[in-house]
């Protein structure tokens, strides 16, 4: 059953359902867009596509303390630090954030040992997913056989009707989530059962097409030549759904203090450098090589899928658009 | 399911440092239950102390002994800084067991031809004192161990009294430089591998130290026509996680923290030369 609301009336439906937990949706924050905590007022856009920041971050935020230590002489405590994910709620996911989490989840979830941080968060997160309404310029989604209509892994769908969102629930958490707004919903609108379809393009390129035989293809020349432009400032890889490196660190002093778990980029020199000064991707050419391998070969080497959803982020955010689509056609990925 | 959080060490207490050499001591850790988990030789911890951080170290005692694990540590940064100025009683973070271990069911029935330098021999230390406590279980062991000066020799009882006095097992030892009072052989360690000409005839060598080290080994080891099947070594690289999820330790697409650390001379060639 279709359940519909107005437009104007989101605002109290975000009220009901930030009671259950956090309730994550995307707000402006100047001219960035990203997956933040909803509080009374926070301006939350739902029409942009897409967030500048991926929705990644709601389940790998960029910083999460995870103990605490304490020190007495001799002695350390370690104390784990409890999540507040309970019961959350992440609204208008586009059919690509969904994706992005599919890959994260075989690193996180499915991979022994799961990340237990991660793990908690996804299973006491139910989600809403919007379908676009309207591709952006720099989406090419169409290319992974995404279908922005139609999110998979989604508790709810959601797709703008006139003047306000269609609402169908997919699974019983969704379902749940709807019951919960009570009066506020409507009966959905007659002819409206299904997210109108949307094209999206993708540059020309197909997925038969897609450079094969990377192996084989590690000393190419063209690395030689794509590199250059990089200016290693790592936007490109906290913007990114697919990218999920992170570095771990203290903050505290001797006696007291957390360990955290951040974002970190393979982009930057300090990643791989190690004691004694030795760097096994010292400079920009190898690290901006095995970020796109990474994507395009290591991936799907080991989980069996191209690491990439179409996003478009790329695109719009690379200063020196060294951006995925590139990088597939100087390896000759073109399907033309 | 609730999964806990792998990332998460549990609390060790260092019962005894030792100094080996003037840049390299050895650390003993054990939880109350003695050993905190099971490994095999060749696998790795990460030993934690706030608020320095974590760094990680080849698990240098056998899986035999289970009242405590060792880990022979060279100074080179602020962890390892900071664990060297440790006195005993002191509680520290422990995570693990990581990394792929030897293979030790391949290694079964065959001579072994153990080659390290420098802080090298603690991942080969494991194994040869598992091998030791299971003698009928392989062939002939040889050990070629080396050093910059006798001074950075580490495990000194074991090299020079313990191993040598083992059945079917002889040790060469060698330093880089004549030095006052050394009377043994002065030799770079791939030199002196050369020179003792080992056969490659059911034989398999492991091999551990430097990469400078490591990359003249290999080159001797073919010149002796050891073929890239019968040649293992260990890969470092810059770790976090230790899980093959904070994307640090990849070469191409392993992981070196799960996948390896140890590895045969023929998988090394099919990886990008990326370490
Ligand atoms: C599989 C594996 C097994 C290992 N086994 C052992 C073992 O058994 N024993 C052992 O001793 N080691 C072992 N190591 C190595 C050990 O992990 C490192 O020596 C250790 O992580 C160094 O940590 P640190 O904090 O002391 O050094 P860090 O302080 O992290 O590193 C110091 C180095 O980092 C760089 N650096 C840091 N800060 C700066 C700065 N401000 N400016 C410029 N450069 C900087 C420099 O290169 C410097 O030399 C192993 C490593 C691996 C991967
Ligand atoms: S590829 Fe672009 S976004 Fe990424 S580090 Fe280089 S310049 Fe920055
Ligand atoms: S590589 Fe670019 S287009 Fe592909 S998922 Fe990452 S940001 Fe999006
Ligand atoms: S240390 Fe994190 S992936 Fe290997």
């Amino acid at each position: 059953m279709i359940r519909y609301i107005q437009e104007s009336r989101l605002e109290e439906l975000f009220r009901i359902l930030s009671r259950r937990g956090p309730l994550y949706l995307p707000l402006a924050e100047g001219p960035s867009l990203s997956f933040r905590p909803w509080s009374e007022g926070a301006p939350v856009d739902l029409k942009t596509v897409n967030s500048t920041v991926s929705a990644k971050e709601i389940f790998l935020p960029r910083e999460e303390a995870y103990f605490c230590y304490r020190r007495a002489g001799r002695e350390l405590a370690l104390e784990p630090l409890e999540q507040e994910a309970a019961n959350a709620v992440a609204f208008g996911l586009r059919a690509c954030d969904l994706r992005g989490l599919e890959m994260l989840d075989r690193v996180f979830k499915d991979q022994d040992p799961p990340d237990g941080l991660y793990l908690r968060r996804r299973e006491q997160t139910a989600i809403v997913a919007l379908a676009c309404a309207e591709p952006a310029p720099y989406c090419f989604c169409s290319l992974f056989g995404i279908d922005p209509a139609r999110a998979g892994g989604a508790d709810l769908q959601a797709w703008w009707h006139g003047e306000g969102l269609c609402l169908k629930a997919l699974t019983a958490a969704g379902e749940e989530l709807l019951s919960s707004a009570g009066e506020l919903l409507h009966e959905g609108p007659a002819g409206a059962e299904e997210p109108p379809r949307v094209e999206t393009g993708n540059f020309g390129l197909k997925l038969e097409g897609l450079p094969a035989g990377l192996r084989e293809r590690f000393d190419d020349p063209v690395w030689e030549e794509l590199y250059r432009s990089c200016l290693g400032c790592g936007a490109c890889t906290y913007i990114c759904p697919t990218c999920y490196c992170f570095d771990l660190e203290d903050f505290g002093h001797q006696e007291k203090g957390e360990r955290y778990r951040c974002w970190d980029s393979c982009m930057f020199r300090e990643f791989t450098l190690m004691a004694g000064g030795h760097n096994p991707r010292p400079t920009r050419k190898e690290r901006v090589r095995n970020r796109f391998l990474h994507k395009l070969q290591y991936y799907p080497e080991r989980y069996g899928e191209i690491a990439c959803t179409g996003c478009g982020r790329c695109l719009r955010s690379c200063p020196v658009d060294l951006n995925i689509v590139q990088v597939i056609r100087a390896l000759g990925g073109e399907s033309r | 399911m609730t999964a806990v959080n792998p990332l998460l060490p549990q609390k060790v207490t260092l019962q005894e440092i030792v100094a080996e050499t003037p840049e390299i001591k050895t650390l003993r850790l054990a939880s109350e239950k003695g050993i905190p988990f099971d490994f095999i030789p060749g696998q790795c911890a990460m030993i934690s102390l706030p608020p320095v951080g974590e760094a990680l170290f080849s698990i240098t005692s056998s899986p035999g002994c289970r009242e405590y694990l060792e880990f022979s540590i060279k100074k080179v940064g602020a962890v390892t800084r900071a664990l060297h100025e440790l006195e005993p009683g002191q509680q520290l973070g422990l995570r693990g067991p990581y990394g792929n271990g030897f293979p030790l069911e391949a290694l079964r029935g065959k001579d072994l031809l153990f080659i390290g330098g420098g802080i090298g021999l603690a991942p080969l230390r494991s194994l040869i004192n598992y091998c030791l406590e299971r003698r009928g279980d392989f062939g002939g062991i040889d050990i070629l161990y080396g050093a910059r000066t006798p001074e950075d020799l580490i495990r000194r009882e074991e090299i020079m009294e313990r191993w040598p006095a083992a059945p079917d097992t002889r040790v060469y030892l060698t330093v880089d430089a004549p030095y006052p009072g050394w009377e043994g052989h002065v030799a770079f360690v791939p030199a002196y591998l050369s020179e003792l000409a080992f056969s490659p005839e059911n034989r398999i060598a492991i091999t551990c130290g430097p990469p400078a080290m490591i990359k003249f080994v290999l080159k001797a080891l073919e010149e002796l026509n050891f073929a890239p099947e019968q040649v293992i070594t260990t890969l470092e690289m810059r770790m976090k996680c230790g899980v093959g999820k904070c994307g640090r330790c990849n070469i191409g697409s392993l992981y070196v923290c799960r996948d390896g650390p140890v590895f045969t001379l023929a998988q090394l060639r099919q990886l990008p030369p990326e370490y």
